[in-house]
């Protein structure tokens, strides 16, 4: 028995969500192959050590404002939201504590993340978009280089240094800004203060805190150096995939924190 | 020139870009110290061939010989190494804008690292004298002029003497003094180095002045040449196929409509 064909514009939305996840799933396909040939460089010759220690002067030398400002006033202010809840059950003097646990484990590697992120999966997006619509990686290809060899995975070794340096620097930052307002607004003491924080500081959330940021790094590198040598169509194009890269890395590094966290708990216990 | 080897050889290529047929079913061959000037309107596929010589694209179907390697079929890691034979000049420059004069034209020969730091200079300097911009090393690209760009491109094709140089447009919105000061040394790179060579031009008169003159080592300028001797052939595509493959005087007394209108412009 005949059945009736679909309207035609249902047919036509229906055809327009297939291109639509072909093309999501291309885009996947090349990302991962992107990915893996920028982590299989990393021990293939030549080695391109001058233009590695370029980006982490840029990454971390850079970003480096941005993350102090950012860890410091984010300690501040958990030291002052967590002190007016601890002091409904008389438990002020334990602010360090949970200063100290919220900021290694959490906040201090996806804020830097998200910096990182901000600041410089654009600045990549948008420099290898440059090269790639002005032919200059057609050059380098001409020319005999690999350029993923030469341009992602130094991009890569970098961020990945650079987000875990920049995550410690600002777990400290986030430490003292709630230490600071801990003597000078709470008026606690400083010695309890750093007492509290270091007892409630184990190896587990250590691990926690300095595995993160290796994982945003490899996410903001990749990212960043997929959209950008995947931009077309001029400069329109450029822009496009500078905000492509820092939202898709922001959103990942959420989500993969998410993840990660539910993992690690699982693995080391809470 | 009938019997020296072919070194660029397309057989019936075709690519599709996109949802686009680009070039459909090209052939064509380049013998040693040759000179092929591709011919056509925009968007014929001049440059896709370009690219397809030295491997940035590959066919859909059909086989790119270079220099006796399958272009078309190897991968990428062979590809870099035979590419270090070829120079290829790009419609725009295609300079890197972050590296000065001095650095884009030893960019191969700094990754290489077959040359001490002296020896890549003194090959800059001289690759930047055949162009005669030798005063600009330490500058930036952005501080160039477009047919300073243009030159300083070529200066960097040719730093590792290549065998084949692809010239993609290479007069392209110039003055008419560049253009023709161009022209000149792609002559002598032919005359002099015999080098293979792929050109793409939609300009006449870069196709006129490759078949009519030769460049005279003795005088060290260009002297009228007849058809055999300046060593150029002709291909002119349409509608993403060869409808001509040929001499310049072939060129001239073909009675295809479409070559017909494409020389009198």
């Amino acid at each position: 028995m005949a059945t009736a064909a679909p309207p035609r514009g249902e047919e036509e939305v229906q055809w327009g969500f297939i291109g639509w996840l072909k093309g999501q799933l291309e885009g996947l396909q090349a990302y991962s192959l992107l990915t893996g040939r920028t982590f299989r460089n990393v021990l293939a010759r030549p080695f391109y050590g001058g233009d590695t220690m370029l980006q982490m002067d840029s990454i971390g030398v850079g970003s480096l404002p941005i993350v102090l400002m950012t860890g410091f006033f984010t300690g501040a202010v958990m030291a002052l939201q967590l002190s007016a809840t601890l002091a409904q059950y008389g438990q002020i003097q334990r602010t360090g504590q949970l200063v100290a646990l919220s900021i290694v484990r959490e906040l201090g590697p996806v804020l830097t993340g998200l910096m990182v992120a901000a600041r410089n999966a654009a600045g990549m997006a948008s420099e290898l978009g440059s090269m790639v619509v002005t032919e200059q990686v057609d050059a380098m290809r001409a020319l005999g280089t690999d350029p993923v060899k030469k341009l992602a995975t130094p991009r890569l070794l970098a961020t990945i240094s650079m987000t875990f340096s920049l995550t410690i620097v600002a777990d400290l930052c986030g430490l003292i800004g709630g230490y600071l307002y801990a003597i000078l607004a709470l008026r606690l003491d400083g010695r309890q203060y750093w007492y509290t924080a270091m007892q409630a500081l184990g190896a587990t959330d250590m691990a926690q805190g300095l595995l993160k940021p290796v994982v945003f790094g490899i996410i903001i590198a990749t990212v960043a150096c997929y959209f950008g040598m995947s931009a077309r169509g001029g400069t329109r194009g450029v822009g496009r995939a500078t905000t492509q890269a820092v939202v898709s890395a922001s959103v990942l590094i959420i989500l993969t924190d998410f993840l990660l966290s539910r993992v690690l708990i699982g693995f080391f216990g809470a | 020139m009938a019997d020296a080897p072919i070194e660029i050889e397309f057989d019936h290529v075709s690519i599709t870009l996109g949802a686009t047929p680009v070039l459909h079913g090209l052939s064509l061959r380049v013998r040693r110290g040759e000179t092929k000037v591709l011919l056509g309107e925009s968007g014929a596929g001049k440059s896709v061939a370009l690219k397809l010589a030295i491997g940035l694209l590959r066919p859909d179907q059909g086989r790119v010989m270079v220099l006796g390697e399958p272009v078309s079929e190897m991968p990428e890691a062979a590809l870099y190494r035979l590419r270090r034979r070829i120079g290829i000049v790009f419609q725009e420059s295609a300079l890197f804008d972050s590296l000065t004069v001095r650095d884009n034209v030893a960019y191969r020969l700094d990754e290489e690292h077959a040359m001490d730091l002296e020896a890549i200079d003194a090959r800059v300097r001289a690759c930047l004298a055949a162009v005669e911009l030798e005063e600009v090393m330490d500058k930036f690209p952005a501080e160039l002029s477009g047919g300073m760009q243009r030159r300083v491109a070529i200066a960097r094709a040719l730093a590792t003497e290549p065998e084949i140089m692809l010239f993609d447009s290479p007069t392209g919105g110039l003055d008419p003094i560049t253009a023709t000061n161009i022209m000149e040394q792609i002559i002598r790179l032919r005359d002099v180095n015999q080098v293979t060579s792929l050109l793409v031009t939609h300009r006449l008169q870069d196709a006129a002045m490759l078949a009519c003159y030769r460049w005279d080592p003795a005088q060290n300028a260009l002297r009228p040449a007849d058809d055999t001797s300046a060593h150029t052939s002709f291909l002119v595509l349409h509608e993403h196929q060869a409808v001509f493959d040929g001499s310049g005087a072939e060129l001239n007394a073909s009675t295809n409509p479409y070559v017909q209108h494409f020389l009198q412009g």
